[in-house]
């Protein structure tokens, strides 16, 4: 496996999507190409940097907010559903 | 009776208040985080968590149980979210141009030093943080409603292909361009400013 090659199979890899011939070409490659094993290593702390910036929650006052601003769109559809302008 | 067939009952009944209120408490997070990564603005974000649960109670119907519940959820809020994006922008920005998923050529990494932190050193760089977000940002909207389902919000590849509306194997394409644009970005910024 050249580097290109590594490159196009490189989301394979880190999703443990590629068959066992493939991933020890993967293997073989990485093991002697500084280039690639950094490519490797910089992509998945990237993958790493975004899920862990995701995976913080909305702030408390916020939430509170959203759940009150849904439970009184959900009042006022009951106070006056869809349709009801025109049943007079 | 599975708890996800009791909640699906439960919200296609005459009173849905309940398995609403109980969706809420589990998706407003990941769904507020997915329209914040599509539209990049906090505002629109509440906007479309309160427009998904809304229309998921006036379509709740219409949910046959085709996908999960969760899937249906996030196909309402990307749909709402790509929506705010067509109104600010009613023409496709360059940007914009649809990807092409076949033959798409990806280009050979360019910046590659070392970087010497771990992801949970660099975020706390406040600089780097708004460098993140402006990174995903300047993703085509194509490619970063993938990356933000399948690598932030942690859905397998074929919930993601039905959401958006395309391909396991396009998925796949889209990820990984999306995954190589943040990483060369990323890493100008990290050899830039932090020495590797």
């Amino acid at each position: 496996m050249n580097c290109e090659e590594l490159i196009k199979y490189l989301s394979d890899y880190i999703d443990n999507n590629l068959d066992e011939a493939l991933r020890a070409d993967a293997e073989e490659h990485l093991r002697t190409c500084h280039n690639c094993h950094v490519a490797l290593d910089t992509t998945k702390k990237t993958i790493l940097i975004y899920k862990e910036l995701g995976g913080q929650p909305i702030p408390a006052s916020k939430r509170s907010d959203l759940y009150a601003r849904l439970q009184k769109a959900i009042e006022a559809r009951k106070e006056c559903p869809p349709g009801t302008e025109n049943s007079a | 009776m599975s708890e996800e067939t009791e909640l699906v009952a439960a919200l296609q009944s005459e009173q849905p208040e309940a398995a609403l209120g109980l969706l809420f408490e589990r998706y407003a997070d990941r769904i507020y985080r997915l329209a914040l990564g599509i539209l990049g603005d906090t505002g629109s974000a509440e906007d479309v968590v309160q427009d998904t649960f809304l229309s998921a109670l006036t379509h709740r119907q219409q949910f046959e149980g085709r996908s999960s519940l969760a899937t249906w959820l996030y196909r309402i809020a990307t749909n709402a979210s790509l929506s705010r994006l067509r109104e600010r922008s009613p023409l496709p920005l360059p940007e914009e141009d649809p990807v092409s998923d076949e033959g798409a050529v990806i280009p050979l990494p360019k910046e590659l030093t070392e970087w010497r932190f771990t992801p949970d050193q660099m975020l706390l760089d406040g600089e780097l943080r708004e460098e993140l977000d402006k990174a995903v940002q300047r993703l085509p909207d194509s490619l970063r409603v993938v990356f933000l389902l399948r690598d932030v919000q942690e859905l397998t590849t074929e919930e993601t292909a039905d959401i958006v509306g395309i391909s396991v194997g396009a998925v796949k394409v889209r990820l990984h361009r999306a995954r190589l644009e943040l990483r060369e970005r990323l890493a100008e910024y990290v050899a830039e400013t932090m020495g590797g």
